[in-house]
């Protein structure tokens, strides 16, 4: 998929803007290419996981588009700004890197008070991005004594501040608990409501199947796939779990299918075959097994989870960027 | 606006523990030496190159003790402003504030001000408790302070605070410029001490005869001693070789931190 299909794809409502769009992003540090010629396009509005293994770049390529690492080469544009003037985007932008990082004998408020100031912004828009990160309470105590999910929280609440078009989070989910992950995607689900567009990257992919509905994966650096959430799971057949009623017919059962063309993976620990991403419907593999004169006592889809996505992408031994659907049924 | 980057570096300074620690310790170091200078003070001629009680009633007699505090005051405003820069890189928080203003010239330029504002107020602050600890300490030892109420002393005593001002300027420049090099503050703090108290004052002067005059450190407490470092370097000297130091390190200082990468 390119990047101009990807955009067009993606765009059921606001098809022709991109909040983030880069044309060959490249960073090098020293001999090192961090980042390999990045074609982004992320459309205004989305809620875009961003995602690769570890080491794959993806928190260069943040600090590329906040204007805290120069890109080696390649261009970009951000909320319609250039690249290589963030300070032409970023008033409309509210980022949470990595780690959140603030002044430990500072009080919550004081710490965003510091950024407030910092970027013209009223106080009185501190208040409410406390309340609405749930911080309000203890905003008063210092930064050094809170938990790891409040200063997550803390962090969610500075990067509110600018009232944003545009959010970038890294790890948001970064040492909550499983309440706490519960609460950052609600919070996150709330920001699309409000018309923000949120570039999310976790490692966590159960965690942006359910907020996002638009990704990007990129490993080693470069791009292996982007595009709506969606076409994954439209462009995908669930494989089909089939088991015999006597698990001495599995040899039977899985040469009978083989036989028919189908591709098909025995799982001797309980006793079934997975028929991958099959074009037979189940009715028909019932009626080839009966043929055959076995009886099934299960027949099962098995949807493809992101996850599974996600390590067909990036353990591939492929080095097409525009990589689509189609190379990973 | 530089006046609101200005303003939110404040926020960070006005700490209640950086506040009064810095400001009571400096009032306490330098009311320290007046202290110590008037109850060790012979009646006359000079003992251990300390003024005799005759030498304190003179017009400039109430600014000696403060003079003699003046490199340690330097020497505190450059840990604190390297502390200033060096915690934005240890903590991570640059990240944080250059995405809030990442015109860098002017955030640099902001926290250079606010600094050197704070420093100034700390060692104007000193001057004010160290005068009065004088005057207590004059009354102690029967020293007349008729002479320090005089036209010539209040012009010693403007000479003195201006001259260590700028002395302190210029500490906090390289404190900062220095701290934003190392992005350490405990590294930063140690080392600048180390150069200051140790390498400059004790081997270099002794191990390569003629340096004193272009060491950054002994430049800048000539300046703030009026001329008197105790190493035989001239105001004008201290002041032009500590003005270089001064500009290369604001330039130096600017350039890198304009365009290098924010990895922390």
């Amino acid at each position: 998929m390119t990047v101009i299909e990807a955009t067009q794809k993606s765009g059921d409502r606001r098809a022709s803007s991109l909040a983030v769009s880069t044309v060959q992003l490249t960073k090098r540090f020293g001999d090192r290419t961090v980042v390999r010629g990045l074609d982004l396009a992320i459309p205004t509005g989305a809620v875009c996981g961003f995602v690769g293994p570890n080491g794959a770049g993806k928190t260069t390529t943040i600090r590329m588009l906040l204007g805290l690492i120069r890109p080696t080469s390649g261009t970009g544009s951000i909320l319609g700004g250039s690249l290589t003037d963030p300070a032409s985007y970023l008033h409309k932008v509210g980022a949470l890197i990595e780690s959140p990082a603030f002044y430990p004998h500072l009080s919550g408020r004081d710490n965003l008070k510091v950024l407030a100031r910092l970027g013209r912004i009223p106080n009185n828009v501190i208040e409410p991005a406390l309340r609405r990160t749930g911080m309000a309470e203890r905003a008063g105590d210092k930064y050094r004594s809170y938990s790891l999910g409040m200063k997550q929280r803390l962090g969610i609440a500075a990067a509110l501040l600018p009232r944003p078009e545009l959010l970038i989070l890294d790890e948001p989910t970064n040492g909550l608990d499983p309440a706490g992950i519960v609460e950052m995607r609600g919070l996150i689900k709330s920001f699309t409501e409000d018309g923000i567009t949120v570039l999310v990257s976790s490692h966590l992919m159960a965690e942006i199947e359910q907020v996002c509905d638009h990704l990007v994966v990129i490993r080693g650096g470069e791009l292996v796939h982007q595009g709506p959430v969606a076409d994954l799971s439209a462009g995908q057949r669930p494989d089909i779990v089939v088991a015999p009623e006597h698990p001495a017919d599995l040899g039977r059962l899985i040469r009978l299918l083989e036989a028919s063309g189908l591709l098909v993976t025995p799982d001797s620990n309980e006793d079934t075959a997975v028929v991958t991403a099959s074009d037979a419907s189940a009715a028909e593999l019932n009626r080839r097994a009966t043929q055959g004169g076995i009886t099934l006592r299960r027949i099962s889809e098995r949807t493809h989870s992101l996850e599974d996505f996600f390590f067909q992408l990036t353990t591939e031994a492929t080095t097409n960027p525009n990589h689509d659907m189609g190379a990973i049924k | 606006m530089i006046l609101a980057a200005f303003l939110s570096e404040w926020v960070k300074l006005r700490r209640r523990t950086l506040l009064w620690s810095t400001y009571l310790g400096l009032a306490a170091a330098a009311s320290l030496f007046v202290v110590l200078i008037f109850a060790n003070a012979p009646a006359t001629g000079t003992g251990g190159g300390l003024p005799s009680l005759q030498q304190l009633a003179r017009p400039d007699g109430l600014v000696f003790g403060l003079t003699r505090a003046a490199f340690l005051l330097g020497v505190v405003a450059f840990g604190v402003a390297a502390a200033q820069t060096a915690s934005e890189y240890s903590l991570g928080t640059l990240r944080q504030l250059l995405v809030r203003q990442p015109r860098r010239i002017r955030l640099l330029a902001a926290k250079m001000l606010a600094v050197i504002t704070f420093m100034l107020l700390a060692t104007a602050f000193a001057a004010v408790v160290a005068f009065l600890v004088a005057n207590v300490m004059a009354h102690s030892r029967g020293v007349s302070t008729s002479a320090w109420f005089t036209g010539a002393g209040f012009g010693h005593l403007l000479k003195t605070l201006g001259n260590m001002e700028l002395a302190v300027i210029g500490y906090s420049i390289l404190g900062l410029v220095v701290g934003q090099f190392l992005r350490s503050a405990v590294a930063t703090v140690i080392l600048g001490f180390a150069w200051l108290l140790v390498i400059e004052q004790a081997i270099l002067t002794r191990i390569v005869p003629g340096t004193a005059g272009w060491l950054p450190g002994i430049s800048l407490s000539t300046i703030a001693g009026d001329g008197n470092s105790g190493f035989g370097v001239s105001y004008k000297h201290g002041l032009a070789v500590a003005a270089g130091y001064v500009v290369v390190a604001l330039v130096t200082g600017a350039i890198t931190f304009a365009r290098r990468d924010v990895t922390a």
